[in-house]
């Protein structure tokens, strides 16, 4: 067999059909060849006005082929394949391609993997105007390759929202609701892609000799990479069967996502001269990143499938269930929050003002994760509804909780950030806490509180992670 | 040792039991026709059984593997077709099922060898090049067997695989599946259309709101509804022509009608049909309907009415169906 053969036949079989039904589509067709219109007409006015411009003029005609690719990259290959993952779902064909023993990873892999390659295909034919910009001056070769290696992992990250999203929903009116949310999420992200690669272009000079620019870049590299790994491994979740192993993945990655983060910020503090208030905004970020992700992990169903039950203990995090997934996100909350605290005391003495704030984040987390977790299980649902249930009384909780107590803060006459009827307002209550309105005795109230709820929450969640009864025997 | 064991097998959605304690067993070889009602639950069984599903109770063992416990080492051993066929349109007939021979881990010569002999077993060589989305709905249904056939399963699972077929795609379906029960392989076959079932099917299992009411060799369960089915069809042949026939088939309908538990009597040139059905209420018991037949032939005997032919009409699938199930849907 021939080397391409052989590395034809190693090749995810998803990718080859999804390649070969790429190519054939009209929508592929039509917007290779608009696209190669648009960028040969602008090549044209660029010669034409080449010499007006002089020195600088690649700049200005960089972003204009680039804003024709980047409609491509950033909004047309994403909205195509949120389409091709919706129709597999809606036409039944992912029953069989998950019957093939492929395994949602696999096929997931090769829908993004066709759709880069498909990316590629764009970016090679509009890669030579690209490359004629530098011929035009004012831009270098390592900013266009910057550009374009952005480029692809925005698209990446577009995709990845793309993919997950097409298989959130079950229900027709569901899916046409996440469609126009999705048309409107990709509009954002043609127009802040172009955004932002224009405004690199423009300051490229003055931006790569920024350490700042150089943080902030890495960090947004690593946000957009572990996002897309997260979605990816949500939709996978979501794709498999109760019976399988569904929720490894995505808690491997949120841990492997919230670590990094933690790493990449405690390298950008110490070099930017480990400033108290970078560090408490840094706390508070990384706290609502782990309540709105925790959030979904700690949701998840009670107990889990008979096979779960072997090997393992019970109380392996990675595991299916909501005791499980409780208890990991209450654990990363507490190291987050120990962490970030212990590097303000080993730089700071005493009661610097940020400490109460900083201490109070991730139990305001731990309240507004635990309380639903308790109303949920109070009523009476059918078990597979748990998780919307819990995520419903979230929202709700988290919205009474910081707009009522200002509301009756008003109605007795005090102003609405009364300290005392804010305390448990998990944006008021911690704004007067960063600010010292609020003393040692609101978070000692919290903490009191936020363990009261954990320990409801725990106990329930445990009472309800049963082992199944000829298990129990055995 | 059956193939296919389901033992105490239930799916429930709240208060709603879509399966409800269902068991059987399939061997190797054997046709069984799954036969219900819409919503019986015929669609949620064979999922659970291809893995796609998880039953909230029960056990399915295929070749001694738990469905449930070893999804993974049991899809290779099970080829589904849903009722939806799931063909990509803008492929063509060799795409497809090279893509799935793919997907299955058919490596290069293996693959083609195995692609090729799915094409001609199912009639469809000459369709290879294309799009399926240009394909009859018999042809397309044929393309969705041959995908399930790619990887050589032991058990075919087929959820209405003859719906929406016109007579000649169905006859046709029919000798294709009596093909692969004689290459040993175990079929599970779900349809509406009882006729086309009776004919292929070795054992059925009837379904209605979630639990099984009948199930084993089709002859037995006919066997059995028999015994217990209320009423009966009879059919009866006149010797003679003419005016001398006129009059016997009159003086046969007269009498018969005159019969108790007789309730229908009409008459179609030389022949007479007749229909016997118990009074409401009463329990029919084994044997009931041979009994009312022969004592029916007796009077007509000593009435001297030239019976040539007296005979029962055969139970089918259908009337086993009508009889044990009662039109409920949940």
């Amino acid at each position: 067999m021939s080397g391409a053969a052989t590395w034809s036949e190693r090749l995810n079989p998803i990718v080859v059909k999804e390649v070969r039904q790429g190519l054939r589509t009209r929508v592929f067709w039509v917007f290779f060849g608009l696209m190669l219109l648009a960028c040969l007409v602008i090549s044209l006015v660029a010669w034409a006005t080449a010499s007006e411009l002089g020195f600088d003029g690649g700049r200005p005609f960089f972003i204009a082929f680039y804003v024709c690719l980047g409609i491509v990259q950033f909004f047309i290959i994403p909205y195509t394949a949120y389409r091709s993952m919706a129709r597999e779902r809606e036409d039944e064909t992912w029953v069989l391609l998950t019957l093939t023993g492929l395994g949602p990873r696999r096929i997931l892999r090769g829908k993004l993997s066709s759709f880069l390659v498909q990316g590629a295909l764009y970016a090679s034919a509009a890669g030579p105007f690209l490359l004629f910009c530098y011929y035009l001056n004012g831009i270098d070769l390592p900013t266009i390759l910057l550009c374009v290696l952005t480029g692809a992992a925005w698209q990446l990250f577009l995709t990845s929202v793309c993919v997950c999203t097409a298989t959130l929903a079950e229900a027709r009116i569901t899916r046409a609701l996440l469609h126009f949310m999705l048309l409107g999420t990709l509009l954002w992200g043609l127009m802040s892609g172009i955004g932002a690669v224009a405004g690199f272009v423009e300051g490229a000079r003055s931006l790569l000799s920024d350490d700042a620019f150089w943080a902030a870049a890495i960090g947004t590299l690593w946000s957009l990479v572990s996002y897309a790994v997260l979605l990816f491994e949500a939709a996978a979740a979501r794709l498999s069967l109760a019976t399988e192993s569904y929720a490894r993945g995505p808690r491997l990655a949120f841990v492997v996502q919230v670590a990094g983060a933690v790493g990449l910020f405690f390298w950008g503090w110490q070099r930017s001269g480990s400033d108290a208030d970078v560090l408490a905004v840094a706390e508070v970020l990384l706290c609502v990143h782990l309540a709105f992700v925790g959030l979904f992990v700690a949701s998840d169903v009670d107990g889990m499938a008979r096979r779960h039950w072997a090997g393992s203990p019970r109380l392996d995090l990675f595991k299916p269930g909501a005791l499980r997934g409780f208890l990991l996100t209450a654990l990363m909350v507490l190291t987050v929050g120990g962490i970030f605290v212990a590097l303000l005391l080993s730089h700071y003495d005493g009661d610097v003002k940020e400490l109460r704030g900083m201490l109070a984040a991730p139990a305001f987390v731990l309240l507004y994760l635990a309380a639903p977790t308790v109303l949920a299980r109070l009523f009476e649902h059918h078990p597979s509804q748990t998780p919307v249930l819990v995520r419903v009384f979230t929202l709700g909780l988290v919205m009474l909780g910081s707009g009522v107590p200002p509301l009756v803060a008003v109605l007795v006459g005090a102003e609405p950030d009364q300290p005392a009827l804010n305390a448990l307002n998990p944006v008021v209550g911690l704004i007067n806490l960063f600010r010292g309105e609020s003393g040692w005795p609101a978070v000692l109230l919290l903490y009191g509180v936020s363990a009261g709820a954990v320990i409801l929450a725990l106990s329930m969640l445990f009472a309800r992670d049963a082992r199944p009864k000829d298990l129990a025997a055995a | 040792m059956s193939l296919l064991t389901v033992k105490g097998l239930s799916r429930h959605y709240g208060p709603l039991k879509a399966v409800d304690d269902i068991s059987f067993s399939l061997e190797e070889g054997t046709i069984l026709g799954f036969i219900g009602p819409n919503g019986a639950g015929k669609s949620t069984t064979m999922r659970i059984l291809a893995t796609l599903d998880v039953p909230t109770a029960g056990s399915v063992l295929l070749d001694g593997k738990s469905v449930v416990d070893a999804p993974d080492q049991v899809r290779p051993l099970l080829g589904y077709m849903p009722d939806r066929y799931g063909t990509y349109d803008d492929m063509t007939v060799l795409e497809f099922l090279d893509f799935f021979a793919r997907a299955y881990r058919l490596k290069g010569a293996e693959r083609k060898r195995r692609v090729d002999s799915v094409m001609e077993f199912a009639g469809l060589t000459p369709l290879a090049d294309k799009l399926t989305v240009a394909l009859s709905k018999g042809m397309k249904q044929r393309v969705a067997l041959g995908r399930t056939l790619l990887h050589d399963p032991r058990l075919l699972i087929l959820d209405e695989p003859a719906d929406g077929l016109d007579p000649r795609a169905r006859i046709e379906l029919r000798e294709l599946l009596k093909a692969l029960a004689a290459q040993g392989k175990a079929v599970l076959i779900s349809s509406h259309i009882l006729t086309e079932l009776s004919e292929i099917c070795d054992t059925c299992a009837i379904i209605e709101q979630g639990r099984l009411l009948a199930t084993g060799p089709v002859h037995e369960v006919l066997q059995r509804t028999a015994g217990t089915t209320p009423h009966t069809d009879l059919q009866l042949k006149l010797h003679g022509s003419g005016p001398a026939l006129e009059q016997a088939l009159q003086k046969a309908e007269r009498l018969l009608l005159e019969q108790p538990l007789v309730k229908d009597v009409s008459v179609e040139g030389a022949s007479v049909r007749l229909k016997v059905e118990l009074q409401p209420g009463v329990a029919p018991t084994p044997g009931w309907s041979e009994e009312a037949a022969a004592r029916l032939l007796r009077v007509l005997i000593a009435a001297d009415v030239p019976v040539c032919s007296f005979q029962p009409r055969e139970l089918d699938l259908e009337d086993a169906f009508m009889t044990v199930t009662r039109g409920k849907v949940q």
